[in-house]
């Protein structure tokens, strides 16, 4: 995945991504769209499901659209509830944070 | 809200769950097999077990532990709900109300007869026992218990699949120690939330956390049911699960972590049936702390283990299986293609839910609220018609609009008021529930053999009527089958069905409430009754009565035809108790009875103790406001018609038959003279023995809705006067107690007959 990070929006996640995170972050992915995005989760200490759903479908709608999608700064705690419920979010990860 | 005022709704909703969990039973006890009604009582009893750990009732937890255990035998069919079986179900039912009650009040419950229940129980759930299993060698159904208990047919070969399983009855403390024989095993849970799981504040995430300190995890997330990014729905649930857990521990256990998220989600838990998986699974053994700190739904079953279980984590945390994770991920790549139409099932599935969790919905309301709105709805209905009788006595214009105002303000008044007072109105059905549990218990302390059918459980009325009918009608459903119904011998020896039938019904007619209550027994004796009244000095030896008088007699003090006096019923304290409950609440009880057939005891109440329809009269010069629903006609007296009889009783001649003649204003010694009928009018009513009586009052106001307002609670209780009202003009009327002036006038016509007594001292103090 080709980013540049310069012209890229910046997402800072919350830090509870509970349920009513889940509809405020779909309304700010949507408000994004057809923009880079790059992801900072390094902020989040707690994941809901709901929460990954939202961005799984928006990593989806953004491979669609051709735009780039890529979380750059993940906590502890995000990469391990992902872990946790089964989800491969290394495919979103940027390059320098992967494991 | 304090901790208290949660253990009070917990209490409420146990009594909700309790009577579902009857009713439950006793409709598979009528041969219903649906799934659904199995999963109703299952649920009930589920649920005050969860909440009870929550409050550390321990007792409670524990005896509910072991009924769901027997009950998921026979939600798994394992267990034949055959009538033995829900015997002990009922009974145990009944335990539980009990140690709710327990747990409520304080006090204790019977321990025998819980212990006795918990072996039954457990005997149920073990008599399904499939062979083979692991740690515990099936025993034989055994019966500790002191009752017999009858075990459903012999065990069918378990599932392959299922053959580790066993519902061992265990309870919480029991948690986290033991196991250490046992071969680990695998488990294959599938775990599908539902939408509702998240917007009750559970979360999947820390679901699967308590999951994963079972044993040793692996995932796999199936993500193919996310819709498109603008078609979804924040909140829906679109991620499912299927998750291999190794663990030394049961099928219980895996499933007691999805114990309060179970009826919000799919969930399947059973052994996997090989090792190699089709499906890519993230291993999950890493250490989980840090979701600890701020979980919102701790279960305290899965905190006892956490150390123990932290530690097994920490050991494999290096295990980090790469090569299944980049399966995984090649499954996320695909999933554009899936077919959208799951995605749209699901939402359809979610919506649907939730238009049913929308249908039913309700508030609970403090009592005193609605009390205080239902006075101030009378303050409102009184002042109206102040209003009204103001403007009427003022309008010397005749304006049309005003009136035609009034007239509307009128209408909403009343209709504020109907929709007020139904707030209250509640259906009988819990009443008539706990008539059940009484059959149940008297037939077997008497050895009879009873079932109770309930009619019209659903017939609405007043809480306050409700919750005062339960004892009335208590001693009835005792009577009736203590006396009422004959053994099963003497009932085979008729003719009859050795299992007797009593039946319970309610229904609305006429603005009030009617409740039947019914037996197929014997009937009244009469000759027994009458002889009875004679040798404890009720009547004259040579007292004529008929057929109808005598069964009457029974709601006479001091009255009863039982030969041996019995802990159920027959001291004597019976049916005038009953009586004077139902008169209390505003209600007429009658009997009616055929030798060898039966008796039906009719209760006829007031749908609301609130307000009230009357018609307005004066009575020497006194306002009285006599019940509508008492009054049958009003005439207005012949000379030609009024007939004396005796020294100072008369009657008056209606259509050819003869009524009683009733001075009101001589009864509640308004005059000291007897009135002259011709000037007056007469009220027709109905008196309780069915007979009629005609009242005489000096002259009708006109008909009218009044505000009840209790004599008792404001003053005293004044013989003859049921309550009192304000009127329009804003003065106080007395509301007549028709029965107690009819019994007053029955009395002064029977002189020295003992058991009317009282009633004739409120000829001297009203």
């Amino acid at each position: 995945m080709a980013v540049n990070n310069n012209s890229a929006e910046t997402l800072k996640l919350a830090k509870v991504l509970d349920l009513n995170e889940a509809s405020n972050l779909h309304g700010t992915l949507t408000s994004l769209r057809g923009k880079d995005v790059a992801i900072d989760a390094s902020g989040v200490e707690r994941v809901g499901v709901q929460c990954v759903q939202v961005l799984l479908a928006a990593a989806n709608a953004w491979e669609k659209d051709s735009k780039s999608l890529v979380i750059d700064k993940v906590s502890d705690a995000f990469r391990k509830t992902m872990q946790l419920i089964g989800i491969n979010i290394d495919h979103l990860l940027a390059k320098e944070i992967r494991q | 809200m304090d901790m208290n005022e949660i253990k009070e709704i917990f209490f409420q909703e146990c009594e909700e769950q309790l009577a579902e969990l009857e009713s439950g039973l006793l409709k598979l006890n009528d041969g219903d097999r649906d799934p659904e009604t199995v999963n109703a009582v299952f649920r009930a009893v589920h649920s005050i077990k969860g909440g009870a750990g929550a409050f550390g009732l321990d007792d409670l937890v524990s005896f509910a532990h072991v009924f769901e255990t027997t009950l998921d035998c026979v939600r798994s069919n394992k267990l034949e709900p055959s009538q033995d079986v829900l015997k002990v179900m009922l009974k145990s039912a009944d335990v539980l109300a009990d140690l709710v009650t327990a747990a409520r009040d304080g006090g204790g419950v019977d321990e025998g007869r819980s212990r006795g229940l918990v072996k039954e129980l457990e005997a149920l759930a073990r008599g399904e026992l499939p062979s083979g299993g692991a740690s515990e060698a099936p025993k034989p159904p055994a019966k500790p218990a002191p009752a017999p208990v009858a075990v459903a047919p012999a065990p069918a070969p378990a599932p392959t699949d299922d053959s580790g399983f066993q519902p061992i009855p265990f309870t919480f403390d029991e948690f986290g120690d033991e196991e250490a024989t046992i071969e680990p095993s695998s488990f294959e849970v599938v775990f599908k939330p539902r939408r509702e799981l998240y917007s009750k504040g559970n979360e999947a995430a820390l679901l699967l956390r308590d999951l994963s300190r079972v044993g040793e995890m692996s995932i796999n997330c199936d993500i193919d049911s996310l819709p498109a990014f603008e078609k979804m729905d924040p909140e829906a649930a679109y991620f499912s699960w299927t998750i291999n857990v190794k663990t030394t521990k049961s099928e219980q256990d895996i499933r007691s972590v999805f114990e309060f998220a179970e009826w919000d989600c799919d969930l399947d838990v059973k052994l996997a049936e090989s090792t190699d998986e089709e499906l890519p699974m993230i291993p999950v053994p890493f250490d989980l702390d840090f979701l600890n700190d701020d979980s919102v739904d701790d279960e305290p079953a899965v905190e006892n283990h956490s150390a123990e279980q932290a530690a097994a984590v920490a050991a494999a945390e290096a295990a980090s299986n790469v090569s299944k994770m980049a399966a995984a991920a090649a499954r996320v790549e695909k999933k554009e293609s899936q077919s959208a139409a799951a995605a749209a099932a699901a939402a359809a599935s979610a919506n649907a839910a939730n238009a049913a969790a929308g249908a039913g919905q309700t508030i609970r309301v403090d009592l005193d609220r609605v009390d205080r709105l239902i006075n101030l709805v009378g303050e409102l209905v009184i002042n109206q018609a102040m209003l009204s009788q103001s403007v009427i006595e003022n309008d010397t214009t005749g304006t049309s609009s005003i009136n035609m105002g009034l007239e509307e303000l009128q209408q909403l008044t009343r209709e504020i008021q109907d929709s007020v007072m139904a707030i209250r109105a509640q259906p009988v059905k819990p009443v008539f529930q706990r008539m059940s549990r009484i059959v149940r218990e008297v037939a077997d302390m008497v050895g009879k053999s009873i079932r109770l059918v309930t009619e019209g459980e659903n017939t609405e009325v007043d809480k306050t009527v409700i919750d005062k009918l339960a004892e009335p009608l208590t001693h009835m459903i005792r009577n009736a089958v203590d006396h009422g119904i004959e053994t099963p011998e003497k009932r085979e020896a008729a003719g009859k069905n050795p299992e007797g039938t009593v039946k319970l019904t309610a229904k609305h007619r006429s603005g009030r409430i009617l409740i039947e209550l019914q037996d197929d027994g014997a009937g009244i004796n009469r000759e027994r009754v009458r002889q009875k009244a004679i040798d404890n000095d009720l009547i004259p030896a040579d007292a004529n009565l008929t057929d109808e008088e005598i069964d009457n007699l029974i709601f006479m003090p001091g009255f009863s035809t039982a030969d041996k006096i019995s802990d159920i019923s027959g001291r004597g304290v019976g049916m005038d108790v009953v009586k004077r409950s139902i008169q209390a609440l505003g209600g007429r009880i009658s009997i009616s009875s055929r030798p060898g057939q039966g008796s039906t005891f009719t209760m006829s109440l007031p749908l609301t103790l609130a307000v009230l329809d009357g018609m307005v009269v004066t009575v020497a010069g006194q306002t009285l406001v006599v019940p509508l629903t008492a009054i049958v006609e009003t005439l207005q007296p012949e000379a030609a018609a009024i007939h004396s009889f005796g020294a100072n009783q008369r009657l008056i001649s209606i259509r050819n038959s003869f009524c009683p003649l009733v001075d009101v204003g001589r009864i509640l010694n308004f005059r000291s003279i007897q009135a002259n009928p011709v000037e007056g009018v007469a009220l027709l009513v109905e008196s309780e023995g069915g007979g009629q009586r005609a009242l005489m009052v000096d002259a009708i106001q006109g008909q009218r809705q009044v505000v009840i307002k209790s004599l008792e609670a404001n003053y005293t209780h004044v013989p003859g006067i049921a309550a009192a009202t304000i009127l329009g003009d804003g003065r106080v009327a007395l509301i007549l107690d028709v029965d107690a002036v009819v019994a007053a006038s029955r009395g002064q016509s029977l002189r020295g007959d003992g058991a009317l007594k009282s009633d004739m001292s409120l000829a001297a103090t009203g």
